[in-house]
């Protein structure tokens, strides 16, 4: 990481939530060191790899009908993949209500 | 050891599996992968492998494939065009097992069209190079439904002969394993004013037993090539309507084919109702066969939407927009419904098992 990026915070939880779930194992909670969302996105990818080109296309793109919210925040509101965490800080990702 | 009949029923709303040890009771599983829509699900005779394009939901389209008849499931590494492309990988159109000759070799479709070959099972795929450098792919375009490359037609005898069906693209013939490919779109008999792209494939089916014949269904026509042909013989004239999608080709007979023809704005069938056509002639004369359909059903039947069988008496399947499947186990003569109320049918797949 370079000086200019801010430190990673221990502690981070990301919450998985409903179709999430089956593409890391099952896997509810994982605990993980971050920076930012876009930085706990990608320990979670390390962590489970399956979930790799589940989050983004083959260009990086954060795919559509995800939601990312940090604590009770909507991503969106602070930044999105840019948004700094703090220790302690808990991300949820949710597959976003959508279509019929 | 007896055969058994397998159908992979693709809908909007998951993947069905019925099976049947007669062809008369049918058990109906699923939905597997719900509620993502399915464009197709492929059985490959050669490892019983099954395959399931899984489509348009959470985590992006994707690949499934079975190697326990359905019980469990693994993801494919997803279909992914070279960095710096301007293209994503949006769905996979359809899944071809590939030639007994090759065996670990698996095909698929995609939009935005393209041709995947998988060689280790469909575990991964690699970009097919060979037609996605053809110049005339700057000409593909769109169609109603989106830019897929949903036909994957390859000879009986010789795996290096493939052809491949775009909508809207065309046709185009590979005689190296898709090394290098060329457009293979010249008609006889048909409407003289064809694009070089030759209008919107819609379905092209290649014989299982007998080399060089095929069935292509286009938007307005139907045409047939026989061994030894390098055109496509018009063979519309004799169908109530020029316009369809479903399309399957008797595996014993290879002058012998079925079609659902539909109105070509409405998409449903026309009055008096839903009708499967049959040829015995290659395409010259064809017969209304609708014994055992609903009468004056205006229902609808798509490119995935017919397949038949492997037994020494095949038998025929297809489903419909209102979720119901029917099976013909007289060569199409009479129908009977083996599944209704499932979601939307989009593709039928028949698997026979052994």
């Amino acid at each position: 990481m370079s000086s200019g990026a801010p430190p990673r915070q221990k502690g981070v939880k990301v919450l998985l939530h409903g179709a999430w779930r089956q593409f890391a194992g099952g896997a509810k909670e994982v605990a993980l060191e971050a920076a930012t969302l876009h930085d706990a996105l990608e320990q979670l990818a390390v962590q489970y790899p399956s979930l790799k080109e589940r989050l983004r296309d083959e260009h990086g793109k954060l795919r559509p009908h995800l939601a990312l919210f940090v604590n009770d925040e909507d991503a969106r509101l602070l930044g999105w993949e840019d948004a700094t965490l703090k220790d302690g800080d808990t991300v949820h990702v949710i597959p976003a209500l959508s279509g019929g | 050891m007896a055969k058994s009949a397998m159908l992979l029923v693709g809908t909007k709303k998951g993947l069905y599996t019925m099976r049947s040890n007669d062809r008369k009771k049918w058990t109906v599983e699923g939905p597997h992968g719900a509620p993502a829509p399915i464009h197709h699900a492929s059985f490959d005779p050669r490892d019983q492998s099954m395959f399931a394009a899984i489509n348009s939901t959470w985590g992006g389209s994707r690949i499934e494939y079975s190697r326990d008849l359905g019980k469990t499931w693994a993801t494919s590494k997803n279909p992914a065009f070279p960095q710096g492309s301007d293209r994503t990988f949006f769905q996979t159109w359809h899944i071809e097992p590939g030639h007994v000759k090759t065996p670990n070799v698996v095909w698929a479709g995609t939009e935005p069209a393209a041709l995947w070959k998988s060689e280790d099972r469909g575990e991964t795929w690699t970009l097919n190079t060979g037609l996605d450098d053809q110049p005339s792919r700057a000409k593909w375009t769109p169609g109603f439904g989106g830019m897929g490359l949903h036909s994957i037609a390859i000879d009986a005898v010789d795996p290096n002969k493939m052809q491949v069906g775009i909508s809207v693209g065309g046709v185009y013939t590979t005689t190296d394993g898709g090394k290098s490919w060329v457009q293979d779109n010249t008609q006889t008999g048909g409407p003289e004013d064809r694009p070089d792209v030759f209008g919107c494939i819609h379905k092209l089916l290649a014989h299982p037993k007998v080399s060089g014949v095929r069935f292509m269904r286009v938007h307005l026509e139907v045409y047939w090539r026989d061994p030894g042909e390098t055109t496509w013989t018009f063979r519309t004239t004799g169908l109530p309507t020029k316009f369809g999608f479903s399309a399957a080709m008797h595996p014993h007979d290879a002058k012998t084919a079925w079609c659902i023809p539909l109105h070509d704005m409405k998409r449903t069938a026309i009055e008096p109702g839903i009708a499967v056509f049959k040829t015995t002639d290659k395409g010259a004369t064809w017969t209304r066969h609708d014994a055992g359909l609903p009468k004056g059903a205006a229902l609808e039947s798509l490119r995935e939407g017919m397949d038949n069988d492997d037994f020494d008496d095949p038998g025929v399947y297809f489903g419909t927009a209102n979720g119901d499947v029917y099976a013909s186990l007289d060569e199409g003569k009479s129908w009977d419904r083996i599944a209704q109320y499932l979601p939307y049918v989009v593709s039928v797949h028949a698997a026979t098992l052994q």
